[in-house]
């Protein structure tokens, strides 16, 4: 299939931790994970904290490397490529960070924050560097550019710093781009706007988009596709409209129902709120990760794990109940 | 917390320690840069460690000024040098060149010895003829003392030149002729009897210049004296270039000189570029060394990290002065293996603080966002890691400059120092070998010490200076 | 549990470092050459005074030649010169790190002997009684001087103790020796020029103390005055700094009286790194004794380390190098012990 850009195929991610004097126990933040991205494509990855999402996006980055599982790019393996291999495929595929105060480096200014991409990938000379910049700065709407061109990231706003994280990762016009939750550390006031422009770029350039984010609604907006992702496993996914409205899997819909909606007439409904806490990724449950907090769960739930199914045409769920 | 070099200057500019730390960095630079353009390179070696340069001055004396402040007066140093002579006699083919030293005589204490030095001297037939004699303030007339200048050698063609390359220096003091000379002086004009021996025991600089009052007991005269040096040529082209007299004083210029007569004020102030190097050159090659491996070490991690903890751990272990000392004296006193050693052994305590740093700074998402554009590692090192802990890095520096100053006069006192390249710490090595604490040469101990620690507290101040730089918490909030 | 394990695999490392350190001095005598060329020539100086002394005897060169190259072969053997060093050596640093000493090869005791270990041991108390006595009194002025201005923040003892502290840094230590002994025992003629006892030392015991004591006030302190900076600035931060932590000010806000605060909160928190300064400063200054001991003519093993690397005495240098080693090694040790059993905060 050749109009998959980026294709992930059985990934699993064990971190190992030290208990005790020798013994170590693997940590199985990915455990078995295959998707795969379409040129152009948004999919959105959801799931609650500790549920693999962003070492999922570190993966698809090859910014780890996987224990086991093979990531492809344009159909070419790059799972265990060396680092100094990877030029190409450093070009083409960006990311955006979560933390706009960590992720832009403090003592460089905007210019040298945008241009280091360029100089490291030998593009243009000075000036043709420039225009690149000054145009990255427009499509993020950081105007006007000579004003921007000289600051450094501790005089800018979060929402401001996550824009020229955003421009950073445009300004080589990759083909692939991993969000690790773009928005969850800005003001919720400049959320919205910079979802937008997030979707806006992304559709104007037709740039293949991996969304990380806990909340399902930004997903629904954001993405074409959405998986949910459940301790390291995905449990459904399925077009972004079709998964909300017809939601299968269980823990989808809790995910659903904790979106509070401003309906006046909802105020003394009574919402299904989820028991309990994820397990620890160390030690899950056995069978399907999710039936000690199932509300629907039933006989062979606890015993093997469900395998996911594709339900109805590119709607998938691994759940027992179908 | 950021900043430019701008704002960097202007936190730093507004503490006082910080421009008290400047003007004394100044002064020292400016001193060194004087010193630099004036000396030879080999000063060491051709003049400090060359006791004949130094035969001419007076051996542990004081500085001059101490006669200001004290009752009795000490003799001061007189150095007179003529190039042509006072006068010309000619006496058919003799022609007798006369060097008249007029020396108004006032201490209350006399001369600590005399010497005169002949400079280049010529002659085309007959050997010269060299005489020294004194008119004392009691108008009684001495001839002290004369020789003939070396017969020419065996092949020697004219004409004959001698003491260019070596001048020739005749020492009163000490001199059996003299001696006689003063004898028979004391006998004919005052009725004294003292052997030659026992003139010479007493001092031929002191009996010159005294007047016997009991048998063995010496006045200091005072007044004027006239010292006359006749040089007596046979050949209208005989030349003599330089004579000098010497009365030797016991107080001696700005600082006073040590036992083997050296100038203290030259040997002091050739250790202020010295001191800088030393301290400026290891700290720099340490910091360096030490940060750079910090940052290697902390952001590769791996192998190449263990390696080099271990070895910084392995040295910290290390008692640091017995084994410099050891080191020091088994691989030669050289300026090159001392920088060397406090550089091996510097180097391990900044590199775990930066490593450490580095650490820290690696967990940052910039690091992360720097791979993922496609930086390579010695990319990330340089461009992100470094410029972050540059400021800490630079104010160890500074820091650092005051320990090695230390250090290395510590090991010039032990006599471990660069025998070809004075230091201050050598100065005061050899003030405490002679003895000197011990009858109390205060200007050749105090000095060299309260250099040492101004060198080290300028560097102090200006790394107080810089603190609020490098620890933003410490920075006055406007 | 994880605390030993680490602590065993840390004093095994240390051991290392130490037979490391031993070698490493060892490797440097004899691959420069160092150690053949002394041994060699003590051995020509005795062959040298044995020909003067047996000249007068026989007559005859050849015979003479003769005993003497035979003396000459047997002083190569006693010396160990007819091996190469890198067997000579090491095996005489095995000795030295199980403490098997031997005999020195010029030094001597006070009494003539020539076994290491008793010379080292004759000098150790005195270079002991420097060092602890001059800690004891810096860590006790360091410690009242350092509570009080913290309580007291930017008096006129803080200030004064701030410039004191930063400028004592700058000092070289044995150099306030050198005035000291220049001020007090020549122009004021106070105190004695050096060494341990008057010459002759007083036969009664209690006198001689006395001597001693007073022998011993200028290098104490010399030694006190370079120290104290450290520790009142180190007092001054940590009890500061604890002073300013929460649970100080929770324990105010209870109504606590200012004095067990200060007790029991302030000082016993504070206790850890002040009593880790304490074991680094005694290590860090029985090297640094070297100096001292060296300007007074203190008899102790600093000046005996100076003294034994004058002459090259291999044995004494080794041993003693190794000697210095084994405390700092061991006080590092104990140090980092402490830091953990002290300070819960750090165990893991």
């Amino acid at each position: 299939m050749d109009r998959e850009l980026i294709k992930l195929e059985d990934i699993k991610m064990y971190f190992q931790s030290r208990v005790g004097l020798f013994k170590t126990i693997p940590i199985k933040a990915v455990d078995g994970v295959s998707v795969s991205i379409v040129k152009g494509e948004a999919l959105g990855i959801v799931g609650e904290s500790g549920c693999g999402k962003t070492t999922l996006a570190r993966i698809s980055l090859r910014l780890l490397k996987p224990t086991s599982g093979r990531i492809f790019f344009e159909g070419k393996d790059i799972t265990d490529v060396d680092e100094k291999e990877l030029k190409w495929f450093r070009r083409r595929a960006q990311a955006v960070f979560q933390d706009p105060y960590s992720s832009i480096n403090p003592f460089m200014t905007v210019r040298e924050i945008l241009e280091e991409p360029l100089i490291l990938h030998k593009v243009g000379d000075r000036t043709e560097r420039l225009e690149l910049i000054s145009k990255a700065l427009a499509d993020v709407k950081l105007t006007p550019i000579e004003e921007f061109l000289g600051k450094y990231p501790h005089m800018l706003s979060g929402g401001q710093r996550q824009r020229v994280g955003i421009a950073r990762a445009l300004i080589l016009k990759p083909d692939y781009i991993a969000a690790d939750e773009p928005v969850s550390m800005i003001d919720a006031s400049s959320r919205a706007e910079i979802l937008y422009l997030l979707k806006e770029l992304q559709e104007k350039y037709g740039i293949a988009f991996l969304y990380i984010t806990h909340d399902i609604a930004t997903a629904k907006h954001f993405s074409n596709r959405i998986a949910v992702m459940y301790l390291g496993k995905i449990v459904e996914i399925g077009g972004s409209r079709e998964l909300v409205n017809d939601t299968l899997h269980p823990y989808s819909h809790a995910l659903i129902e904790a979106v509070p909606e401003p309906d006046p007439s909802n105020r003394l409904r009574e919402r299904r709120v989820l028991v309990g806490e994820p397990p620890s990724p160390a030690n899950p449950p056995r069978g399907c990760r999710f039936h000690p907090r199932c509300p629907y769960r039933f006989e062979p739930c606890d015993k093997d794990e469900p395998e996911l199914k594709e339900v109805k045409k590119g709607h998938s769920v691994a759940c027992y109940l179908y | 917390m950021a900043m430019n070099l701008r704002e960097s200057l202007k936190e730093f500019w507004r503490l006082n320690v910080s421009k008290v730390g400047l003007i004394f960095l100044s002064m020292l630079i400016l001193a060194s840069i004087y010193v630099v353009a004036s000396y030879p390179l080999d000063f060491g070696v051709r003049y400090w460690n060359n006791p004949s340069y130094w035969a001419d001055y007076p051996k542990s004396a004081p500085p001059a000024w101490v006669n200001l402040i004290s009752s009795e007066k000490a003799p001061e140093h007189y150095v007179l040098t003529y190039t042509k002579p006072s006068n010309i006699t000619l006496t058919g083919t003799e022609r007798k060149l006369s060097y008249i030293f007029e020396i108004d005589f006032q201490a209350d204490r006399p001369p600590s010895f005399i010497s005169f030095t002949i400079l280049d001297i010529t002659y085309h037939e007959r050997p010269s003829t060299v005489k020294l004699s004194v008119l004392r303030p009691d108008m009684k007339n001495i001839e002290v003392y004369s020789f003939i200048v070396s017969g020419p050698y065996l092949g020697e063609e004219p004409p004959y030149r001698r003491y260019y390359d070596q001048p020739k220096r005749i020492s009163i003091t000490g001199d059996m002729l003299t001696a006689t000379a003063l004898s028979r002086f004391l006998y004919r004009e005052y009725n004294v009897t003292l052997r030659p021996s026992e003139v010479n025991s007493i001092g031929q600089h002191k009996i010159l210049f005294s007047i016997p009052v009991r048998d063995r007991e010496f006045k200091v005269l005072k007044g004027q004296y006239i010292f006359t040096i006749d040089v007596y040529t046979y050949n209208p082209n005989d030349e003599v270039g330089e004579v000098t007299l010497v009365i030797g004083g016991e107080v001696y210029g700005v600082m006073g000189t040590d036992s083997l007569g050296r100038d203290l004020f030259i040997g002091l102030l050739f250790g202020f570029p010295v001191a800088l190097f030393i301290g400026i050159v290891t700290s720099t090659i340490t910091t360096l060394l030490g940060a750079g491996l910090g940052i290697v070490g902390g952001y590769l991690g791996g192998r190449v990290d263990e390696v080099i903890q271990r070895i910084a751990d392995f040295i910290n272990n290390i008692p640091l002065l017995p084994f410099l000392i050891f080191l020091a004296f088994i691989l030669g006193q050289n300026i090159w293996i001392l920088v060397f050693l406090l550089v091996v052994f510097g180097w391990p305590t900044l590199t775990i603080i930066v490593r450490s740093m580095v650490l820290q700074l690696k967990s940052g998402q910039f690091i992360e966002a720097a791979i993922s554009i496609g930086a390579p590692r010695w990319w990330i090192m340089f461009k992100h890691i470094f410029p972050q802990v540059a400021p800490f890095i630079f104010a160890q520096l500074i820091f650092f400059t005051p320990t090695f100053i230390l250090l290395e006069a510590a090991l010039s006192f032990l006599g471990l120092g660069d025998p070809t390249l004075p230091t201050w710490g050598q100065i005061l090595e050899y003030g405490f070998r002679s003895g000197g604490i011990y009858v109390g040469l205060w200007w050749w101990i105090i000095p060299p010490g309260i250099l040492i620690i101004w060198t080290a507290i300028t560097f102090v101040l200006i790394a107080l200076g810089m603190e609020p730089v490098v620890n933003p918490r410490l920075r006055k909030i406007k | 549990m994880g605390l030993a394990r680490t602590l065993i695999f840390r004093a095994t490392t240390l051991a290392l470092v130490l037979i490391l350190v031993v070698f490493f001095m060892v490797i440097i005598l004899g691959a420069t050459g160092t150690s053949d060329k002394i041994l060699q020539a003590m051995v020509n100086e005795e062959v040298m005074m044995l020909r003067q002394a047996l000249a007068k005897t026989i007559k005859d060169p050849e015979e003479l030649n003769r005993v003497l190259a035979i003396r000459k072969q047997e002083l190569m053997e006693f010396y160990g010169l007819t091996k190469p060093w890198y067997i000579r050596l090491p095996d005489m640093a095995w000795r030295v790190i199980t403490l098997d000493l031997g005999k020195a090869r010029t030094l001597k005791t006070f009494a003539g002997g020539n076994k290491v270990s008793e010379i080292i041991m004759e000098r150790l108390p005195n270079t002991i009684i420097l060092v602890t006595s001059a800690t004891a009194i810096s860590a006790l002025v360091g410690l009242i001087v350092g509570v009080r201005i913290a309580t007291r923040v930017g008096g006129l003892l803080d200030r004064i103790s701030s410039y004191f502290s930063a400028v004592s840094y700058a000092i070289p230590t044995w150099w306030i020796g050198i005035i000291l002994i220049l001020v007090f025992s020549f122009f004021l003629r106070l105190f004695p020029f050096g060494g341990l006892y008057s010459t002759p030392p007083p036969t009664d015991p209690f006198l001689r103390f006395l001597d001693m004591l007073w022998h011993a006030v200028l290098p104490v302190t010399t030694l006190v005055i370079a120290l104290v900076g450290v520790w009142i600035y180190t007092t001054r931060t940590i009890v500061l700094n604890t002073a300013q932590e929460d649970f100080v000010n929770a324990a105010r806000a209870k109504g606590f009286p200012e004095e067990l605060i200060r007790r029991r909160y302030i000082i016993r928190v504070a206790a850890p790194p002040i009593i880790t300064n304490v074991i680094l400063g005694l290590a860090t200054s029985i090297s640094g004794a070297i100096l001292t001991e060296t300007v007074f003519s203190w008899p102790g093993i600093g000046r005996l380390f100076y003294d034994a690397v004058l002459v090259m005495d291999e044995v004494v240098v080794i041993a003693l190098t190794y000697i210095f080693t084994l405390v700092y090694v061991v006080a590092r040790f104990i140090l980092e012990v402490l830091y953990v059993i002290l300070d819960p905060r750090v165990r893991y």
